[in-house]
This record gives C-alpha cells, sequence and structure tokens, in this order.
C-alpha cells in the first residue's frame, strides 16, 4: 500500500459500484413513499454538492493525505482527535454495510446459517483484497464493474419483457406536496448512498492524474443516483408502493416477478451476485478507508498488516451493533443519518474545505507578495 | 454447511389447498410432483399407471403448526418454490378473509409470490388440488394453463397472482378479485389414475367465475359468465374475445372476434362530483354471420360496427350496474380517481364504496373497428331465405 497508483477511470467506477453497493438493496427515500425516486434525483444533487467539497479539499492539498493536511488546518492535536472520529466511522460504516448484506443473504437463503459465518466470508475476502492494496481493489473494479453492468442490463430488459412495469404506479406524483420528498432528502438520501463519498477523499491521494477529479467524479455521482432512481422508480411501478416500502429487500422482490414466458424466472440468485459485487466493495472500500486512516495516525510502517486486526473488529462489530434486523434498519433510519452522517460528511468537510480555501487563497497571497519583493 | 438441500431429500410442492374442517382447524392439501411419473411420458411405460402427483392432507391450528405437522406424512422436506397454484376454500374465504394465508405466503422466503391464486367454487379445495387431469399431467398446470387460455381467448376470467392480490389490498383503492375453479364429476373417482385413462374424465377440473372481495379480503360475491365479461372488459384484460349483435329480428346475426382493444377508465370532475368515463377501443375479424350482409360493402360493415358498439356498451353497462349495487370497486374506479386527483380523493376515499360508488356516473363509449372479415366476403346467400 505504499505508493499506489490509480488512474481517474478506475476512480470512476469505483465511485459507481459504491454509490450503487448498498443503495440497490435498500430503498433510498423510502420516507418520501411514491415520489422516492425524486427524493433520489434531487439527494443526487446534493451528493454532487458534497462531491464538490470533498475534491476541492483534496485540491488544496493535492500531495499529501487526509491526516497531513488535517495537521496543517487544525494544528496535530486536533488533527488527530478528528483523524480518530474518521477512522472509527469508517470502521462502523463498514460494519454496517456488512450486516446489511449478511442479512439479505440470510434472510432470502440461509435460514439456519449462523450469521457470523456468512460475514465472516464476506470479511475474508475483503480483508484480502485490502492486503492487496488499492490499486489491486481498483483493476477488480474495473473487472467486475462490466459483470455488475452486464447483470443490470440484463435485468431491466427482463422486467421490461415481462411486462410487469405498471408506471401508473407512480402517479399521483407529488400527492402530499414536497415536503416529505424534502423531508427523506435531508434525512434519507443525501446521506446514503451519496454523502458516503466522503470515503473517497482517503483514495484521492493515490490517484495518478489530478486534473479531472471534478468532472469524472461528478459525472459518476450522477450516472449513479440516475441509476438508482431508475431502480426506485421500477420497483415501485412493479411493486406498488406498499409492498416496495414492505419489502426488505425490494429489487429482489422485483426480480421474482421476472417470468418470460415460463421459462425464465427465479433468477433472484443470479441478481444476488450483483448485488454482492456492490457489497464487496463497499465493505472492501470501508475497510481500506479503516486501514489506510490507523496506519498514518499511528504511524505504522506496513499498513497491509492491519488489515487483519481491523477486518476482524469490523466483523465483530458487524454482528453486534444489532440483536435483530429491525433493530439494525431502525438504527440506519433515525439515529445514523442525523447523528453520524451528517457531521461526518457535510459539517466537517464544509468546515474543511472554507479552511482549505482560505487558506490556499493567503498562501498564494503571500507567494505574491513575495514575488514582488 | 447449514443450509445444505439434496434434490433427493426434497419434497417440491406443486399446488396448496387450504380447507377448514368443522372444528376451526385449517387443513392443508400440499400436492407433491413424484418426479419419476411425471417424466415416464412416452419411453418411461412403467410410470404411466402410477399418478404425477400425491396429495397429502395436514390438520393444524394454523399453516405453520400443519407444515411442520406434514413431516410425520411426507418423508421428504417441503420445498415451496416451485408451487404455482394455492387454492382457497371458498366458505373460507368468505369467513376469515385472506389476511391471514397471505401474510404467512408472502413472508415466506421460499415461496414465490407470482402462484396463481383461485378459489375452490361450489367445492372443497381439496378436491381442486386432489383430481388428476388427462392432458397436462400435474394438475397445477392444468389449472394455469386453462386460466391462461381462458383469459386469452375467452375473456371470462382473469389470471391473478398472490402478489397481484396483495397490491390491491395494500393499496386502498382497489378490491381484489380471484378467479373460481370448480371440479364437476365425481369426487371420489376423479383421484385414481382411472380418470386419465378414460376419454370422458369422470370428474373435471372448469375455470369458474370471477370471486369479488372488500377491501379487507373477505369473499363477498360471484360474477358468473356473462356478467364478468364485461368486468374483464373494465379491467383491460381482454385479449381475445367475441362480440355477438343481432341484427333486425335475427338474434346474433354477426360475431364478432375481437383482436385487439383497449379500454381506458377516464376519470373527470364536474362540479366537484367525481364521474367515469369508459372508452372502449376495439379491432376484430368478423367471425361468423347469420344474415345475408354484403360484407364487401364498407357502409354494411360501418353499420356492423354500429350494432356491434351498442351491444359492447349494453354488456358493460350491465356490469357496472351491478358493481355499483354490490358497492364494491374492484375494478378501479376509486384508483383512477385518486391517481389523478389525488387531493379530492382524501375526502373521498372513507366513504367511496358506500357513498359515491352506487352514485357515480359512468358512461361507456365503445368504438369498434372491423378490419377484415375472414377469407370470405360475402355469405352463402342462399340460407337466409326466410328474409
Amino acid at each position: 500500500m505504499e505508493k499506489a497508483r490509480i488512474s481517474i477511470r478506475q476512480l470512476f467506477v469505483m465511485i459507481i459500484i459504491f454509490e450503487l453497493g448498498s443503495s440497490l438493496l435498500i430503498t433510498p427515500g423510502s420516507m418520501a413513499g411514491r415520489d422516492a425516486w425524486i427524493a433520489v434525483l434531487l439527494g443526487c444533487a446534493i451528493g454532487l454538492f458534497l462531491f464538490y467539497l470533498y475534491q476541492g479539499i483534496y485540491q488544496c492539498y493535492p500531495n499529501s493525505s487526509p491526516k497531513e493536511y488535517m495537521d496543517d488546518m487544525l494544528g496535530t492535536k486536533l488533527s488527530w482527535l478528528f483523524s480518530f472520529l474518521y477512522i472509527l466511522y469508517f470502521a462502523y460504516i463498514a460494519a454496517r454495510v456488512l450486516r446489511d448484506f449478511g442479512e439479505m443473504l440470510l434472510t432470502f437463503a440461509y435460514h439456519d446459517t449462523p450469521i457470523i459465518i456468512v460475514n465472516a466470508l464476506l470479511m475474508v475476502v475483503s480483508i484480502y483484497a485490502v492486503r492487496k492494496g488499492i490499486e489491486v481493489l481498483a483493476r477488480a473494479a474495473e473487472l467486475l464493474f462490466g459483470a455488475m453492468y452486464l447483470l443490470g442490463a440484463i435485468g431491466l430488459v427482463l422486467i421490461i419483457v415481462s411486462g410487469t412495469i405498471d408506471p401508473h404506479n407512480l402517479k399521483p406524483v407529488l400527492a402530499n406536496g414536497i415536503s416529505p420528498v424534502l423531508h427523506s432528502v435531508f434525512t434519507q438520501t443525501m446521506y446514503v448512498p451519496f454523502g458516503e463519498v466522503v470515503l473517497f477523499v482517503m483514495i484521492f491521494p493515490n490517484l495518478n492524474d489530478r486534473k479531472d477529479v471534478k468532472k469524472m467524479g461528478m459525472i459518476a455521482m450522477a450516472i449513479s443516483g440516475l441509476i438508482v432512481a431508475l431502480t426506485v422508480a421500477i420497483n415501485i411501478s412493479v411493486l406498488d408502493v406498499d409492498l416496495t416500502l414492505r419489502s426488505q429487500f425490494p429489487l429482489l422482490s422485483t426480480i421474482q416477478t421476472i417470468k418470460v414466458e415460463e421459462f425464465l424466472d427465479r433468477l433472484d440468485v443470479f441478481f444476488m451476485l450483483a448485488l454482492i459485487i456492490g457489497g464487496f466493495f463497499k465493505v472492501s472500500l470501508y475497510l481500506y478507508a479503516t486501514v489506510v486512516g490507523t496506519s498514518t495516525l499511528f504511524k505504522e510502517k506496513n499498513p497491509s498488516q492491519l488489515a487483519y486486526p481491523m477486518g476482524l473488529g469490523i466483523l465483530i462489530l458487524s454482528i453486534t451493533i444489532a440483536t435483530n434486523f429491525s433493530e439494525h434498519l431502525n438504527e440506519g433510519l433515525n439515529v445514523v443519518p442525523l447523528y453520524i452522517h451528517l457531521p461526518f460528511q457535510l459539517l466537517f468537510p464544509l468546515f474543511l474545505f472554507i479552511v482549505a480555501v482560505w487558506k490556499k487563497k493567503r498562501r498564494e497571497k503571500s507567494k505574491g507578495e513575495e514575488a514582488k519583493k | 454447511c447449514w443450509d445444505k438441500r439434496e434434490l433427493t431429500d426434497l419434497a417440491i410442492i406443486s399446488a396448496i389447498g387450504i380447507d377448514r374442517t368443522n372444528d376451526s382447524n385449517y387443513v392443508l392439501h400440499l400436492q407433491i410432483i413424484n418426479p419419476g411419473n411425471v417424466a415416464g411420458g412416452l419411453q418411461g411405460g412403467g410410470a404411466g399407471d402410477r399418478p404425477p402427483v400425491s396429495v397429502y392432507s395436514i390438520e393444524g391450528n394454523n399453516i405453520t403448526e400443519a407444515l411442520r405437522k406434514a413431516s410425520m406424512k411426507v418423508s421428504r422436506r417441503l420445498y415451496f418454490a416451485h408451487t404455482n397454484l394455492v387454492v382457497i376454500n371458498e366458505k373460507l374465504a368468505k369467513e376469515e378473509g385472506l389476511d391471514f394465508v397471505l401474510d404467512n405466503l408472502d413472508r415466506d422466503t421460499e415461496f414465490r409470490t407470482t402462484a396463481t391464486f383461485v378459489v375452490a367454487h361450489k367445492t372443497k379445495a381439496e378436491n381442486i388440488v386432489k383430481i388428476l387431469t388427462p392432458i397436462d399431467k400435474i394438475p397445477s398446470n392444468k389449472v394455469n394453463k386453462t386460466l391462461d387460455f381462458t383469459e386469452a381467448q375467452y375473456g371470462r376470467v382473469v389470471k391473478i397472482n398472490i402478489q397481484d392480490v396483495l397490491k390491491t389490498l395494500a393499496a386502498n383503492t382497489m378490491a381484489p378479485v380471484i378467479p373460481g375453479y370448480m371440479m364437476i364429476g365425481d369426487d371420489k373417482k376423479g383421484v385414481s389414475m382411472e380418470n386419465t385413462q378414460a376419454t370422458d374424465p369422470k370428474a373435471i377440473l372448469q375455470a369458474d367465475g370471477l370471486a369479488v372481495f372488500d377491501k379487507a379480503g373477505y369473499l363477498k360475491y360471484w360474477l358468473e359468465d356473462d356478467e364478468s365479461v364485461g368486468a374483464v372488459w373494465l379491467m383491460n384484460k381482454i385479449q381475445h374475445t367475441f362480440i355477438n349483435a343481432d341484427w333486425g329480428k335475427t338474434k346474433d346475426a354477426v360475431s364478432l372476434q375481437v383482436t385487439h382493444q383497449d379500454t381506458k377508465l377516464v376519470p373527470k370532475m364536474r362540479n366537484g362530483r367525481p364521474y367515469i368515463h369508459v372508452k372502449v377501443s376495439v379491432e376484430g375479424i368478423i367471425d361468423a354471420v347469420k344474415y345475408p350482409f354484403q360484407l364487401s360493402d364498407p357502409k354494411v360493415l360501418a353499420a356492423i360496427e354500429k350494432a356491434l358498439n351498442k351491444e359492447l356498451e349494453k354488456e358493460i353497462s350491465h356490469t357496472v350496474k351491478k358493481i355499483k349495487k354490490n358497492k364494491i370497486d374492484f375494478i378501479g374506479f376509486g384508483d383512477t380517481i385518486y391517481r389523478k386527483y389525488p387531493e379530492q380523493w382524501e375526502k373521498m376515499k372513507d366513504t367511496w364504496d358506500k357513498e359515491y360508488l352506487p352514485e357515480l356516473p359512468i358512461d361507456v363509449k365503445a368504438e369498434t373497428y372491423i378490419r377484415r372479415t375472414g377469407l370470405r366476403n360475402n355469405p352463402i346467400k342462399h340460407q337466409f331465405k326466410d328474409d
């Protein structure tokens, strides 16, 4: 994990896979009910703004790690504290995503298997990937992006061919006005999945070219926003709003309705594959961020060794954060966005962005003055 | 491994029938496929005399209990992923509604909610599951295929799956309809292989009518034969059917075979009161005539189209009247209003069925287009000398 170099294209696919990872699994914007897809699109718009902040900070300090530029801005003590909190944040979200996917597999296929086994298997793969470093992860992303894309396209075609889509289910649009949609945007969709892209501040320093980060990153965010909104809209038009909201995993329920001419049906396992690809990347990237963050914080020379203990910790955390699935979801909906996502995704980066821009201005100014002298 | 399953240890269930005993226990009838006897077919020979399915009946206080109890009778693990038919007893549907059975089936991860749902009409669910059928070896397939083709060709029934019913019950703007199925003949003889070995089976299964449920999921009344066709038109589910129209004194002088149709329910508001405009456009081919029409003359065709319009409007209006009288909106008139006028609907939704529906003005406008007249133009004239 020393001087890894990833290309802008790899960043692009990683952002898309990362954004789609768990948002396809759950219903983003569920509070907006029938208008969830609008909430997703608005959330994506805010996500673009957030991404602008994150990459803005990076552009001010292109050659330093997040810890280093926080040192510069806040002084070492405060910077240490914030770095530490961010590591906890990444580890916690990694555990949440891991739990999401473990629960999905248990609910759908493995009723009798203990969740720790399923989660451990997922974790082992992630640990392996993180040990190999971000370059390997990025190349795997390029490869699996194709697979995911193909599965998604096939799924879309099959759903359309099955004729289960009824666009009438999307009407009436905005029946209760815009306020439930805005409520959902500010409590749900802007954080998950779009604000989660804050993780990429840990990835940016590995880029070999920082010129197009803003453009490509924003395109990737917009594309994933459109895909998620489309998925949500399809879920609602196939299942109707009530069933979508009552489904633990609406996309899988939608996939189950695929039935093409009596021979192509029961394809859910096929599409679970696509979801697991997304889940694997999400967990791996969070684990990577945790490991890298810890190693810079504690000045560990060989960061890849940290993958084991961190992975094990996240695994245990994923089992212990909730006693049952409902509790897990409830925390995810009511506690995490406001108390955890909001400060880590918006408030703190916004503050850093302002400081970074201000410092940069001053630096340029003093440089200019020096030049005059 | 915790969740391993061997194919040889699975009892693949093709259909579930749900009845109730007199002391209000549920009885589950599980139609289990005997793989060896199905595959027999042409080359097998030996398999021909054994039934392709076996039915086990289990009693219990609720469905979960009955299913667990089933392990005492069935040697294998019950496997529901291929269940494509659920039959519910008529009386049970009337008295207990659908909620209890639907929740259990919907929650289960193995069971597919794309399974077809039917109500056993004038018979027990047991008989629908147990009768052996001659052409399609597996009875649940026969029921499914019959519904498919009847819906497509005749338009008197609709095929409904569990998920459709769940969606309708949840939407609260509509009530569900579920097709009925009956058994004609001798239920004692129908369960043996003999039934499939005669050209005239002693017991047959037949699609029959539509069961109309209220919003709470209780069966309220049946729509049978000619009444049901109007309902299927209104649901916009007709694919092919026929329309007969009289001409002068000749009854059913012309039959139109419907090839395409589109029925639209257009909600409108007049002085704050809703009304529905039903627009049906039909394309078809002349199938048979009993009157010496000059079918090569476009003017005659136009006149026939008019007669057909009137007939179709009459048919649909007849059903509309019945729907209004029974105060159950299973077509979704309320639903169309909700989609277009969500604010006004808020005020109407609680009393929709009782107050608004019986008074709801619904006008039906049909437009028929005769596209072709088959292989011949004019009919044989000498048959109609008396005219």
